[in-house]
């Protein structure tokens, strides 16, 4: 119970700090992926060949934008957190999971406006969205999992918080959230195949796009990328912690 | 004063890994296979028994290995060999403005510590109990903690670890930084908390700190308990190092 109250308190903190002297605060968590939808209906949408694009898009970027944020956040979430893991005995994987929790509150408001858009452009509002929660449930998880691997590795090479920056870019393009993935050569399936963030995607897509619902394959699949990568994080996470301290 | 052990150090080591990540490093772990971290051991076999009510001095040179067994004893650093048991509850480590948030203000700071601390509620009284110690304006506490002075950071933090109730203080060189009068009301306070049967554990580089707040008292060298003892005797041993 007390370490509820802890981790609340650190999730509204992340969520006071994200904000604080700027101009227009949290409407940043969905004008973002706005802005976005408007470059991606400029520059891709004539050429996607698809039926209601600003559809297909948008849940792809809602999706991509809680991965981004919440990532580029956590990264440096134990280092900056020094202050408060030398003076207080708190575990320190509160902070990465913390960060986690505070995006997925953005994530959930981003959603909320967007539904609104969607509607307008077309959206059907079925009980088949409700499939939306566990979905993001499992992104969470899996981005959870990326998040305790990222913070821990960053405190010993902070080569880490640095290259991540440019990695992120170069997986937003390689995952086919602007285009269809049918547009992307054969030879290069291969590699959208192997990257997992494309599964979540797609399961988010197929929600609010498809006629048909998900099919269990790649349900499975996300649930095993999800708490694979969570354990692997984890596993990680704990052979590093007990180190932090002396690194940071 | 009763003579039940409320912190047991026992046969304690604590080692860190010193890094030497560069571009050096990187060549070392790929042709030799050399990993880029080794071992440092900053405690060696630490033994301490500390009763309630006691208030313990600990003195030695920058760098002997103080913060650390403090830190060690709160929980905060898990030592490589040896066990280190409480029974009772710490208030947040007193280093300077450690664990302020620079951004948050005055009182957002005073609401996440304690929520993260977890004894006392945050309720308004706390709160303005805080500030009422601390002796900062409303106004003060409505502004981030950046742009406070040293001294005024020294107080919040000060106050913010006196609001609970617990049962071992744990202050780490911090006195030194408020003014006179400040000073003057935390020796007061400290003073008050001792004989309400607080435990303290004091780090200072003043023996005559010290010598005011403290019965007992170790020396510490290069991780190494080498003295330990009255708080006098300990202190003349201190003086004697330079």
């Amino acid at each position: 119970m007390q370490n509820i109250t802890r981790i609340y308190a650190l999730s509204k903190r992340n969520i006071i700090l994200r904000y604080k002297n700027s101009l227009v605060g949290f409407f940043w968590g969905f004008l973002k992926p706005l802005l976005y939808l408007l470059i991606f209906i400029v520059i891709f949408k004539a050429n996607s060949g698809l039926p209601n694009y600003i559809l297909f898009v948008s849940s792809g970027l809602i999706l991509w934008f809680f991965f981004s944020n919440v990532t580029g956040q956590t990264v440096g979430s134990i280092v900056g957190s020094a202050g408060l893991l030398k003076s207080l005995n708190i575990p320190s994987y509160f902070f990465p999971l913390s960060e986690t929790l505070s995006e997925l509150f953005n994530l959930m408001l981003t959603l909320s406006v967007f539904l609104v858009l969607m509607y307008w452009f077309g959206l059907v509002y079925t009980p088949r969205l409700l499939l939306i929660l566990p979905c993001i449930l499992l992104f969470a998880i899996f981005a959870l999992g990326l998040n305790l691997l990222l913070a821990s590795v960053n405190v010993f090479f902070r080569d880490i918080g640095i290259i991540w920056g440019t990695v992120q870019p170069a997986l937003f393009f390689l995952t086919p959230i602007g285009y269809p993935e049918k547009n992307i050569p054969e030879r290069y399936q291969l590699v959208v195949q192997c990257n997992p963030i494309y599964y979540f995607i797609k399961l988010g897509r197929t929600i609010f796009y498809e006629t048909t619902p998900p099919s269990l394959d790649l349900w499975v699949h996300c649930i095993i990328i999800a708490f694979g990568m969570y354990l692997l994080g984890q596993f990680v996470f704990n052979r590093l912690k007990n180190q932090f301290i002396s690194a940071i | 004063m009763s003579a039940e052990t409320i912190i047991k150090v026992e046969n304690v080591d604590v080692s860190f890994w010193q890094n030497n990540v560069g571009v050096y490093s990187l060549k070392d772990l790929i042709t030799h296979r050399k990993s880029p971290f080794k071992s440092k051991q900053i405690l060696h076999n630490i033994c301490l028994d500390v009763k309630r009510g006691e208030s313990l001095g600990i003195l030695g040179r920058n760098g002997s290995g103080k913060s650390t067994l403090l830190r060690t004893i709160a929980g905060v650093i898990k030592p490589g060999n040896g066990k280190v048991t409480v029974n009772g509850s710490f208030a947040p480590i007193l280093a300077i403005g450690a664990g302020l948030e620079l951004e948050l203000t005055g009182y957002e700071n005073v609401a996440l510590l304690l929520a993260l601390y977890g004894t006392a509620r945050s309720n308004t009284n706390v709160v303005e109990n805080i500030r009422e110690f601390s002796e900062l304006s409303d106004e003060v506490m409505r502004m981030p903690v950046k742009q406070y002075s040293s001294g005024m950071v020294a107080r919040l933090a000060f106050s913010i670890s006196l609001a609970n109730d617990s049962d071992i203080l744990i202050i780490d060189e911090v006195l030194a930084v408020g003014d006179q009068g400040f000073q003057a009301k935390c020796a007061g306070k400290i003073e008050q908390l001792k004989a309400a049967g607080t435990t303290i554990l004091f780090v200072s580089h003043f023996p005559e700190g010290v010598m005011k707040i403290c019965n007992k008292a170790v020396l510490m060298e290069n991780g190494h308990i080498t003295h330990r003892g009255d708080a006098a005797e300990i202190c003349d041993n201190y003086r004697m190092l330079f």
